[in-house]
């Protein structure tokens, strides 16, 4: 089942010169990983705010073709309700704290009241949502008090508490150190093994290799590849996009060093070890 | 972080009434000399907040906040005790300066109005968590997100604090002169002011993204994850006060 | 396409979200002042950029909001001059839709005109609250040379107010309108009322 239709999508910002977007068409299907990898300005942000909506209703501009997920049309869809079917969770830990409440369950809570859910079943969705994230004994904390990784695991915890079908991710950890950042990728791992659609835009191409069914690679608000991370990976003109391979890509490329079994280069360590290891034995 | 507060943690009656209830007695505490005149009324009702200051195990924490007001009580005695309008009836003399029965007169009229301001107040902010004051609002239909306003507020400006210092360090460092004449310090000002000024504005288009995707434009009807007492003692409460002051307004109209 | 009325209820989150920040930067403004020894208050720097953001209900929703929450959580007197500031972010946001801020002579007027209204707004409660004194050292001296000379109270604190009030809300305004002035594109648009989505 799709989950997610994009059709001739073109977007531009009000006051820009050119488009952020200029006609990207794609689908992705129920349960997949898709990482988006691209240089600055290649439109990754703009396109995960056109999957939720933020695009074009918070920015207006100007907006053409369609997006739409989990059967529903974004352009004529509310972003109250289109939260309900796909989440976002944003670069910056703090800004996306609401600031209103003083624990981090209540925190959660925020946007479960803000749609009308039952009490006793909010509190099951809260109670879920921060066992799924490892966060239940920070339950009673002050969330400005948090570390950096503990306030984006809120965050997601926050979102998915709203149980949207799909978790859209903008650089979830790029403002986190490495602790936090593996914090916050074991949880987007283990919720996309319990069956959630995840798109996570990433820099950190080692996790985009590691996670990702397919990945996007976006240059100026067109797709140059949508394929499997072997492939892309695999392509000689990355750098001309402005991505790195992950670095064992990067090292095999060097060495020559190709896959057995697919003549691509290897993404992960695994696969690079053995590339690396035969091509040292002949 | 400390949110803005000035609730003291006690476990007394009043600490437990309805926040509503107190905000209600402000109202009477404020208006109700105000209708019937006299100093008598003031001095009755300003005894009755400071029995209940007592009573709440906080009036220690008044004097800190009143310490902003006794400049002014004093200024105001000493001017109207010297200059106001009608005085003539000396009260006592400091040197060769005088002052007037009928100026310390109305100036002891202002401080008891004061006084009976603040006490009043003082048992609402004391005694009640900003937070809780705000959902019991909203829960008598103040609109949500002006809720949501409200609250974001209380922990916003210490989170702005905080960077201040940190400002006004990296200002320094670079070498900007922060005493000095007037103009130097004017000029101090902006390089201070614009940081925080654009930082801000750029967490208000990330927080104003991150709200929308938790729906926060959402036209369902809400529900809450915390609920408000309303006792019986507090209906009670409200109903006296709610006789006191059309009492007064009786009063006031009958004379 | 019609422009939106200035007097629209609708409030968006952004400038919803703004209105905290807005009385961060009145908080952060005074410390400041504070800080320099300045001889203002410069304590309605953010109620005014709201309301040139914005326009004035965003700006008075920020005066009143200011008052109530220091009031709560600092000095209760506070409270009662929360009309004050709303009147300031009222006028403020006004003129500036009105197009007064396009110029230096307008900006200044505007100050003045703010000043006037918060003197205008804060002489009755001064009156009926201190007997009309502010609190103000300065000012509170200009008001007893009057009273003392056998003014009339309501003048005697009005000018107290206003000789406090002038110097401070006209440099208030021209810090903030040289903020404003200097903000990106990329911010201010997201307050502004007339953008539509256009068909690509």
């Amino acid at each position: 089942m799709k989950k997610i239709i994009v059709n001739d999508l073109k977007y531009k910002y009000p006051l820009a010169q050119t488009l952020a977007l200029k006609g990207l068409s794609f689908s992705v299907e129920a349960g997949e990983f898709i990482g988006i990898v691209g240089e600055n300005l290649s439109g990754k942000s703009t396109l995960c705010q056109a999957l939720v909506g933020l695009v074009p209703h918070f920015f207006k501009g100007a907006y053409g073709g369609s997006v739409v997920v989990s059967g529903i049309e974004v352009a004529t869809s509310e972003i109250a309700e289109l939260a309900l079917k796909v989440g976002l969770v944003f670069q910056n830990p703090f800004t996306q704290v609401t600031g209103s409440k003083l624990t981090v369950y209540e925190e959660i809570a925020f946007g479960l009241e803000n749609v009308g859910i039952d009490r006793e079943e909010m509190k099951d969705q809260i109670d879920q949502a921060l066992h799924l994230l490892d966060i239940y004994k920070f339950k009673d904390r002050n969330p400005f008090d948090l570390s950096g990784g503990q306030m984006q695991r809120m965050a997601i915890a926050g979102i998915i508490a709203m149980r949207p079908e799909i978790l859209v991710l903008d650089e979830p950890t790029s403002q986190l150190d490495p602790q936090g950042a593996e914090e916050v990728f074991k949880a987007i791992q283990k919720l996309s093994k319990e069956g959630m659609t995840v798109i996570m835009v990433e820099h950190k191409m080692e996790k985009i290799a590691q996670y990702s069914d397919r990945v996007m690679l976006l240059h100026q608000g067109e797709i140059i590849d949508f394929d499997t991370p072997g492939k892309v990976f695999s392509r000689a003109d990355l750098m001309g996009y402005g991505v790195n391979a992950p670095i064992f890509t990067q090292i095999c490329k060097g060495l020559g060093a190709q896959n057995q079994t697919n003549a691509l280069y290897p993404v992960t360590l695994d696969e690079a070890y053995a590339a690396v290891v035969k091509t040292g034995h002949e | 972080m400390k949110s803005l507060s000035l609730f003291v943690e006690k476990d007394t009656t009043i600490h437990r009434m309805n926040p509503i209830s107190k905000i209600i007695y402000v109202f009477a505490a404020i208006v109700i000399p105000m209708l019937i005149g006299n100093h008598a009324s003031a001095l009755l009702v300003a005894l009755l907040s400071f029995m209940l200051l007592l009573w709440a195990q906080v009036f220690r924490k008044v004097i800190p906040l009143m310490g902003f007001s006794i400049l002014i009580l004093f200024s105001i005695v000493v001017i109207q005790g010297m200059y106001k309008e009608g005085n003539h009836t000396p009260l006592f003399t400091l040197g060769s300066i005088v002052f007037y029965q009928e100026g310390i007169w109305f100036s002891a009229e202002i401080c008891l109005q004061v006084l009976n301001m603040l006490e009043a107040f003082s048992l609402l902010v004391l005694t009640t968590k900003p937070p809780d004051l705000i959902e019991s609002l909203v829960s008598k239909g103040l609109s949500p997100k002006f809720g949501y306003v409200l609250s974001s507020v209380l922990q916003i400006i210490p989170q702005m604090a905080t960077t201040m210092e940190t400002i006004i360090d990296a200002q320094r460092s670079r070498g900007m002169k922060m005493e000095g004449n007037l103009l130097t310090r004017i000029r101090a000002f902006f390089p201070l002011i614009g940081p925080v000024v654009m930082t801000s504005l750029i967490s208000v288009k990330e927080r104003t993204m991150a709200l929308e995707v938790r729906c926060f434009t959402s036209k369902r009807k809400k529900t809450f994850l915390n609920v408000q007492q309303v006792t019986l003692q507090d209906k009670i409460f409200q109903g006296i006060m709610a006789i006191c002051v059309a009492g007064s307004l009786l009063w006031r109209f009958v004379r | 396409m019609e422009k939106k009325s200035m007097w629209s209820f609708q409030i968006s989150t952004s400038s919803l979200v703004l209105i905290p920040a807005a009385v961060g930067i009145n908080y952060l403004g005074k410390l400041f002042a504070g800080v320099l020894k300045l001889p203002l208050w410069l304590d309605a720097i953010g109620t005014m950029l709201a309301a040139m953001l914005s326009g004035p209900i965003v700006g008075a929703l920020c005066g009143i909001i200011n008052n109530v929450i220091y009031g709560l959580t600092i000095d209760p007197i506070s409270f009662i001059y929360a009309l004050t500031n709303m009147g300031i972010g009222l006028a403020v946001g006004i003129m500036a839709h009105k197009g007064w801020l396009n110029h230096i002579g307008g900006v200044i007027a505007c100050g003045c005109v703010a000043a006037v209204v918060s003197a205008v707004i804060s002489t009755p409660i001064n009156v009926a609250f201190w007997g009309g004194q502010t609190g103000n050292v300065w000012g509170d001296i200009v008001y007893a040379y009057f009273i003392a000379h056998a003014s009339p109270v309501w003048v005697a604190s009005f000018i107290d107010e206003a000789v406090v009030d002038i110097p401070d809300k006209i440099a208030t305004v021209l810090i903030a309108y040289g903020i404003f002035k200097g903000l990106p594109r990329s911010l201010t648009v997201l307050y502004s009322n007339d953008n539509q989505i256009e068909k690509l």
